[in-house]
């Protein structure tokens, strides 16, 4: 037979559990906006005391809404976008620098190399002509050389991008695995370890923007988490990772291992800035200026053998226009006008022979019809083909990354959307929530306010 | 599916920020007229337009090449139909002092008119262009004759690139005009004349004749080649201009944005756009903690 105290004592477990209830809507309700925070739900459980007919009620403690599989896939998800979106940045930079249609190609600086020749065919023996050639050469050069040497810096940048990107990676792996090593000592003495939980969460999901990270639970129930095909948290511990630039230039990623070795794992990265950075650095911007160098290696040869042909007004043939540099590699930054010619505009050479000197236009009309010859790309194209072949794969590049950027960034959205459906707040469903305890509460305190009421009852009939 | 705060308004971010984004794009394609703005917006119309901006580009220098030389070619023209005019009063002369009536001081007197046309001849001979001397070949800097009529100069085209396959040369050759390089030369006949008027040699002047009349018409040809050089500049001129226009127009066809289309984008993207911030609104209110 259930005594009334005992009614008493379930009236208070019911206030005390509809009251976790309610603080637990609280916390949901005043983090409804805080990044990373999964939505907990009170679990209550029913006490049984044992053949009594009264039982009561008891908050076992709270449960983290989430979803292992889709916390993966927004890793990922996010890796992918980020990539993207940092290959895109510096393919647009890249692309300014390639757009005569605001007037900052190299295509009308070439064009008024030749007109300036056609112009001097015209009328050789003029000073003022003579000294245009060498300007439109200069200003030619100039282009080609400060276009190359912004590509040159703009990687110098993305290398120490690269550099603070993957110091981050290690500061955050070690944030998480020290995150891990709390979150296995609150467990471990009974306590609630959900914000921890939520900021390793958050934490990943941030390193997941610099990195790929895959994470799984060992069988130890350690969180490990790898990128570029590494373990980088096992657990408590967390390994780092370095960076080194290859001697032809491009970027290396090492895994550094326990014992102080370390192994390559370049090829394994496949997501985050950090993979945008190593694609845009070391395939596209290496590329683009890799055809750039061709296609001033090409032309400027092109005109420097007929221009040595020809002779200058002052009668002296077998000089350069330009100076370029032995081979393709580095032509454009180190394109220039030759010092043989530079500051002589009487050095122009103009005519074909020695005896046509100071009138004679054949070599000048040579050099403007070459506009019409394939010199460049082993003498299949002209070098306004070449030039917007050129335009045109800088081009392709930068629409290919902004095609991309929609692309994972639509589906790191939809992820997301997946994510919060799962794990965000609703402040429809906390308020239902706060409605159902608030009114428990309620209910509860009448038992209470019963149970009291029978007592005073009875203490009255007794006293009297 | 549960659907959350942070749900509903991430939605309405992302939609109302692609939408802005296409929104600004449609009006700079409607404000600029280029739908090729940058070579990412169509990477293929972007090489073509990089091409094109390269054939535009010779053909103002070629057209401006023609507008350079066509003055000192109709120059040479001119001063070769001076120097033709000048062998035809040259003939009157010889005509006349072939005359066996006249005396001795008449023929002096006709002697002293030709030493005037030789010094005219000479003159002619040494016009000087915007280019330097006309009839010098490549020596253009210094006087290719010498007052005696003596040549110093050579029978080199003036070569330039007015777009044919092969260079054009644009001079009149002094040398074939007026030396023996052209058959005969023409000074030399003059020369003749004279001495022959002034020795009172009628049969001497009547001599003359025959290699006067080749002299000017060796002169009048070298004037129709420099004719048909003027011509063929002017040909050459306007197929560079129609070439101009028709480079212009498909640069045009490849980069520019379609007016009507590009304006009724705008006009559409516009209305989403507004629409799109009034559902927002609506959105951001339904929440059920404000209706209880």
């Amino acid at each position: 037979m259930a005594s009334l105290s005992q009614l008493l004592n379930t009236a208070r477990d019911a206030l005390s559990a509809q009251s976790y209830g309610l603080n637990v809507t609280g916390d949901n309700i005043s983090n409804a906006s805080t990044p990373g925070y999964v939505r907990r739900v009170a679990e209550l459980q029913t006490v049984n005391l044992g053949n009594q007919p009264a039982g009561s009620v008891t908050a076992a403690g709270l449960r983290r809404v989430t979803d292992d599989f889709t916390e993966r896939r927004t890793y990922q998800a996010n890796g992918s976008s980020s990539a993207a979106g940092s290959r895109d940045q510096t393919l647009a930079s890249l692309e300014s620098l390639f757009n005569d249609q605001s007037g900052t190609g190299l295509g009308n600086s070439l064009s008024a190399v030749y007109a300036s020749f056609s112009a001097l065919a015209s009328n050789p023996t003029d000073a003022t002509t003579r000294s245009n050639v060498l300007n439109a050469a200069d200003t030619f050069a100039t282009r080609v050389s400060s276009t190359a040497s912004t590509i040159a810096q703009t990687r110098s940048d993305l290398k120490t991008q690269a550099q603070q990107t993957v110091d981050q990676v290690n500061q955050k792996a070690q944030d998480i695995a020290k995150l891990s090593l709390q979150i296995g000592i609150a467990e471990s003495n009974g306590q609630d370890a959900s914000a921890l939980k939520d900021q390793r969460d958050q934490k990943l999901l941030d390193m997941s923007s610099l990195i790929d990270v895959h994470t799984f639970t060992d069988g130890q129930g350690q969180l490990v988490v790898q990128s570029a095909g590494t373990t980088l948290v096992e657990g408590g511990k967390a390994s780092s990772l370095s960076l080194n630039v290859n001697s032809d230039g491009s970027l290396q990623l090492f895994a550094n291992k326990a014992g102080g070795t370390s192994s390559e794992v370049t090829q394994f990265l496949t997501g985050g800035k950090l993979q945008g950075i190593f694609q845009s650095r070391d395939v596209d911007l290496f590329n683009v200026s890799k055809q750039l160098d061709q296609f001033v290696f090409d032309v400027g040869n092109a005109i420097n053998q007929q221009h040595a042909s020809g002779f200058g007004a002052d009668g002296g043939t077998g000089r350069n226009l330009f100076d370029v540099s032995g081979s393709p590699d580095g032509a454009a930054l180190n394109f220039k006008v030759s010092v043989d010619v530079w500051g002589h505009p009487d050095r122009v050479a103009a005519a074909s022979s020695a005896f046509s000197v100071p009138g004679g236009s054949d070599n000048a009309v040579q050099i403007s019809t070459m506009a019409d010859r394939a010199v460049a790309t082993n003498n299949t194209r002209t070098a306004a083909e070449a030039y917007g072949d050129l335009v045109g794969t800088v081009g392709s590049l930068k629409a290919g990354s902004a095609r991309d950027v929609d692309t994972q960034g639509a589906i790191f959205k939809q992820v997301q959307t997946m994510q919060q459906s799962e794990s965000g707040v609703s402040l429809d469903e906390e308020m239902v929530a706060l409605t159902k305890y608030q009114n428990a509460y309620q209910a509860a305190s009448k038992v209470l306010n019963v149970a009291d009421q029978l007592m005073q009852e009875l203490m009255t009939a007794i006293g009297r | 599916m549960r659907v959350t705060e942070n749900m509903r308004y991430s939605s309405v971010l992302n939609n109302l920020s692609s939408l802005s984004t296409r929104q600004a794009k449609a009006a700079a394609e409607a404000q600029t007229g280029l739908r090729v703005a940058n070579p990412s917006d169509d990477p293929i119309a972007a090489a073509d337009l990089a091409r094109l901006s390269a054939s535009q580009d010779q053909t103002t220098a070629r057209r401006s090449t023609i507008t350079t030389v066509r003055g000192d070619s109709e120059l040479a023209e001119s001063s070769l139909q001076q120097a033709s005019d000048l062998f035809a009063r040259a003939k009157e002369i010889a005509t006349q002092g072939a005359n066996g009536t006249l005396s001795a001081s008449d023929r002096a007197n006709l002697a002293t008119q030709v030493k005037d046309l030789q010094q005219q001849l000479v003159g002619i001979a040494n016009t000087k262009g915007s280019a330097g001397y006309l009839f010098g070949g490549s020596q253009t800097q210094n006087q290719p004759f010498t007052p005696a009529g003596a040549f110093s100069g050579d029978d080199e085209d003036h070569v330039v690139d007015i777009g044919n396959s092969t260079p054009t040369a644009v001079n009149a050759s002094g040398a074939k005009a007026f030396t023996s390089a052209g058959g005969r030369d023409v000074f030399t006949d003059l020369d003749t004349l004279y001495t022959a008027l002034s020795t009172n040699d009628a049969a001497g002047v009547s001599g003359t004749l025959t290699n006067l009349e080749t002299s000017r018409a060796q002169i009048t040809n070298e004037q129709a080649q420099v004719g048909a050089v003027i011509n063929k500049l002017d040909a050459s001129d306007s197929i560079l201009s129609n070439l101009q226009l028709q480079t212009q127009k498909r640069g045009s066809a490849i980069g520019a944005a379609d007016p009507a289309t590009a304006y009724s984008n705008l006009t559409q993207l516009n209305d989403s756009l507004d629409r799109s911030v009034s559902v927002a609104k609506s959105i951001l209110d339904l929440a059920a903690f404000k209706q209880l």
